[in-house]
């Protein structure tokens, strides 16, 4: 059969930073599952307290909110720093990631030492009732997040020092950038529900 | 957009030299320590495929000892205890071991092959996941052997499965195990909605993908929105087994109820996953032995995108059982007859698409014909038990058991057994034998409505499901004898394909590249494909390329791929125009070996929580590793 010329892709870019490399789509997509398992997290836990007698149940005081609005404060300054980051790489700016990126690492290790303390401040265990079973795993399951773009961003904050990203090879930040976003905005429907929740169901 | 060259044989597009570069760049290394390193997307289509067959087998010996079982009242062939196990192993295999992997194993073969590419968006992530599946499909059949295997049922309801009542570790391996596994569902999901939106063949818009493609697609998204919940299900559950946490336990506030809508969320879209890839199958085999286009492409589409999301409006009927608000199992049992519609309008294109046709009755058809029979059985009592009054007379009945069985093996296992003869070869290109494959097909049909036919009566007399054994004077006795019998021809049936399957790769026939004269563009690739696919990725300009090029006499292709590294085409979400070029990671061993460490904490945890920290950091470390960049860095 005669195979004639279609198109010619020798002068199409092999560098793809946005919508039309894969990765981006993969990571849309893990954060897209994972966003549905923070909304069956949160289904789950208005289900306990609907079919709850009180919620928290008796004997047990909502959580203090201070530490954790501080947290959600700090989370939203690292996404910040992250944007910031990203855009500096943007512009061919290899220092300014470097920067952006280790500030944000920074930003969240410091949640993570708070959230450390608040844990080990809770009054109740996840073993006493479901309410605490519920609290324990959401903390926890947001808690393995921050710690793993903790990691996974230190690494590209490394990369970024040794001058490995550049204007073209930058999607390594982005999608860095995206899942950090979506952790840290994850945090807000758990703050909401953990600690407002007790106070609207209370009463 | 055509630009005319010279059509001689080895004009600069075609080079039997650039043949031989595309071979180096995109072989698999050999050797055992090669094959842990292969990525190529038909290596681990065809290991999926293969894998789940394997459990297909092992999960079908267990139905079969059930039945020996079941054969006769009051027999004492196997145990309560171990027919517990066997039924949950029966289940939990079929359903999450052999029916998902074994259609994502299809997907990830052909999909890349039908859209035109070479291979799929994550080859690495791609490996990754079948590792996952192996690991975990091994582990949860080796915890039979070690009669530490989950005896609950596939669907584990608590407090059953809780450690009051299910103590030991069989739950255990079954909720970790499900949650290891749905890792690998995902993965391969993702990989096949971006590989679909984004490495079409140019021109291949989305009113020109091929039906088994749309299908996968929508089965993945399904997957996608599904899976998560299970995810979560299972890990409660492990937590209330393992570190004592209360979110089923009703002393300490917990829900049961919880655990079954989390479960049946998930649970119920499931077997519409099972199902939509199969209706792809299908309407492929349909257009190519009827050979003319099919009758209403756009409302096949539509009707398997509408099944996607009416499944997950579905779930409480499931549990109808369980002393829920009237009105809300009123909207359950609407939403639940409202899925017959799009299905309906599946049937009804195919009919219109076969109606007047000159049909082919060559083995895949058989089995595609076979699934309308059985099918419309199934569906019949599927509408039958979504009506409330009705199903509280059979919940938990043998009714129900061959309800499912007629929709699970007339809906998946058909057009699956169907769709291997169709494609067997493409994949190993080789033909099977078509006499023996039409045994195969009619003792598999007959043998199927012989054991599960029955079972219908036997529900409506009152057989409850999951006893291992009942008494003489129920009457239930002949009956279950002759589902019994049926079972074994049902078995040979299958048998007779398995053995026609290894006689062929031995024996076999060689096939062409195109043997049933199909429209869709894996027909394009040698058989087997080269480990490149296409040596052309080719431009699209209908639905059915091969036809057009076969009129036209001439295909046009896209140029300007290098040859000496692995580069795909990407093209746009809608219209599928070229918009960059992507270069895929080369073989290596760090997905093994991360699937080696995330094993290594699931399977831990069932010992002590610790494991879950140290796969954790493991995991993070193998994964550095793995997208580590190699110098010399890129840059161009
Ligand atoms: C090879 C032919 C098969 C035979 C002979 C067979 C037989 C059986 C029998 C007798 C039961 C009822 C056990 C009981 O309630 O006591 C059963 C349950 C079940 N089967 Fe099959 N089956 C076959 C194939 C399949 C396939 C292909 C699937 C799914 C893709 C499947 C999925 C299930 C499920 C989900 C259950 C329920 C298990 C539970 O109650 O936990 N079966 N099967
Ligand atoms: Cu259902």
């Amino acid at each position: 059969m005669k195979v004639v010329q279609g198109f010619d892709v020798s002068d199409m870019t092999r560098f793809n930073p946005d919508q039309r490399a894969p990765l981006w789509w993969g990571i849309l997509g893990l954060i897209t599952i994972e966003s549905a398992v923070v909304l069956t997290f949160c289904v789950s836990y208005m289900y306990l307290a609907a079919y709850a007698d009180t919620w928290p149940p008796r004997g047990e005081s909502a959580p203090p909110m201070l530490w954790p609005s501080i947290n959600l404060g700090l989370l939203m300054l690292s996404s910040l720093t992250m944007y910031l980051a990203g855009r500096a790489i943007k512009r061919g700016n290899q220092r300014g990631l470097a920067i952006g990126v280790t500030a944000s690492v920074l930003l969240a290790t410091t949640v993570l030492v708070l959230r450390s303390l608040e844990l080990m401040a809770y009054e109740f265990s996840w073993k006493d009732h479901a309410y605490g079973s519920i609290v324990w795993t959401i903390s926890g399951f947001h808690y393995v997040h921050v710690t793993s773009i903790v990691f996974g961003s230190a690494v590209v904050a490394i990369l970024a020092w040794r001058g490995y990203f550049t204007r073209q090879r930058q999607i390594g930040v982005v999608v860095d950038t995206n899942y950090w976003y979506f952790v840290c905005f994850a945090w807000i429907p758990f703050y909401l529900l953990l600690y407002w929740g007790p106070r609207v169901y209370g009463q | 957009m055509t630009l005319e060259t010279p059509a001689t044989p080895h004009d600069r597009i075609d080079s039997a030299e650039q043949a031989t570069q595309l071979e180096r760049t995109w072989h698999s290394p050999g050797g055992l320590l090669g094959w842990f390193t292969h990525v190529n997307q038909r290596m681990i289509g065809k290991r999926f495929i293969i894998t789940a067959f394997i459990f297909f087998l092992l999960a079908g010996i267990l139905g079969i000892l059930i039945r020996l079982q079941l054969a006769g009242p009051e027999q004492q062939f196997i145990g309560p205890e171990l027919y517990n196990q066997f039924f949950t192993m029966h289940g939990t295999v079929m359903m999450f071991f052999f029916a998902i992997p074994v259609m994502e194993g299809f997907a990830i073969y052909f999909v890349p092959l039908m859209v035109g590419t070479r291979d799929m968006a994550f080859p690495r992530l791609n490996a990754f996941g079948y590792y996952v599946y192996l690991i975990g499909g091994i582990v949860l059949f080796g915890s039979l052997l070690l009669s530490m295997a989950p005896n609950a049922g596939w669907f584990n309801y608590v407090p059953l499965s809780s450690k009051l009542y299910s103590p030991g570790y069989g739950v255990d391996v079954w909720t970790t195990m499900i949650t290891f596994i749905e890792v690998s569902a995902l993965t391969a999901a993702v990989e096949l909605i971006v590989t679909t939106l984004r490495m079409r063949a140019p021109g291949m818009s989305l009113n020109r993908m091929p039906l088994f493609v749309w299908a996968a697609l929508v089965m993945s998204f399904m997957i996608v929105f599904a899976m998560p919940a299970v995810i979560v299900s299972s890990t409660l559950l492990i937590l209330d087994r393992l570190v004592d946490t209360q979110f089923f336990i009703v002393e300490g506030g917990g829900e049961p109820l919880l655990w079954q809508h989390l479960f049946w969320y998930f649970g119920h879209p499931e077997v519409y996953i099972i199902l939509v890839p199969a209706l792809g199958m299908i309407s492929t085999i349909i257009i190519t032995f009827t050979r003319r286009p099919i009758y209403g492409y756009t409302a096949l589409v539509l009707s398997v995108v509408a099944i996607g999301f009416v499944s997950f409006g579905l779930w409480v009927h499931h549990m109808f059982t369980t002393g829920l608000p009237q009105l809300g199992m009123s909207f359950f049992t609407a939403a639940s007859v409202t899925i017959a519609i799009p299905s309906g309008v599946q049937i009804f294109c195919w009919i219109a698409s076969l109606w007047g046709a000159r049909i082919r009755f060559a083995t895949p058809m058989l089995w595609v014909l076979g699934f309308f029979a059985i099918f419309v059985i199934g569906g019949l009592t599927g509408v039958m038990v979504a009506s409330i009054p009705f199903d509280t007379q059979v919940h938990d009945t043998f009714f129900l058991v061959a309800h499912f069985h007629y929709v699970l093996i007339g809906g998946a296992v058909f057009p699956l057994i169907g769709a291997t003869y169709y494609w067997w070869p493409k994949i190993t290109g080789r033909m099977m034998s078509e006499t023996a494959g039409k045994w195969s097909f009619w003792l598999a049909f007959i043998g199927f409505n012989v054991t599960f036919f029955p079972m219908h009566q036997l529900g409506l007399e009152g057989m409850p499901r999951r006893i291992y054994t009942y008494v003489e004077e129920m009457g239930w006795g002949d009956l279950n004898l002759l589902a019994t019998i049926g079972s074994l021809v049902l078995a040979t049936g299958f048998g007779v394909t398995l053995i026609n399957a290894i006689w062929s790769v031995l024996r076999g026939r060689r096939a062409e590249p195109n043997p049933w004269g199909a429209p869709t563009l894996e027909w394009a690739a040698d058989s087997p494909p080269a480990s490149y696919n296409f040596r052309h990725i080719p431009v699209v300009e209908s639905r059915w390329p091969l036809w057009d090029w076969e009129q036209a006499g001439e295909r046009a292709v896209v140029t300007g791929l290098r040859h000496d590294r692995r580069e795909v085409v990407l093209t746009s979400v809608l219209d599928a125009k070229p918009v960059g070029v992507q270069v895929l990671p080369a073989p290596t061993i760090w997905p093994f070996v991360s699937a080696v460490a995330a094993s290594m904490g699931f399977i831990g945890i069932i010992f002590h929580p610790i494991f879950f920290v140290i796969a954790f950091f493991l995991v993070a470390f193998t994964l550095v590793a793995w997208f580590w960049p190699r110098r010399p860095w890129r840059d161009d």
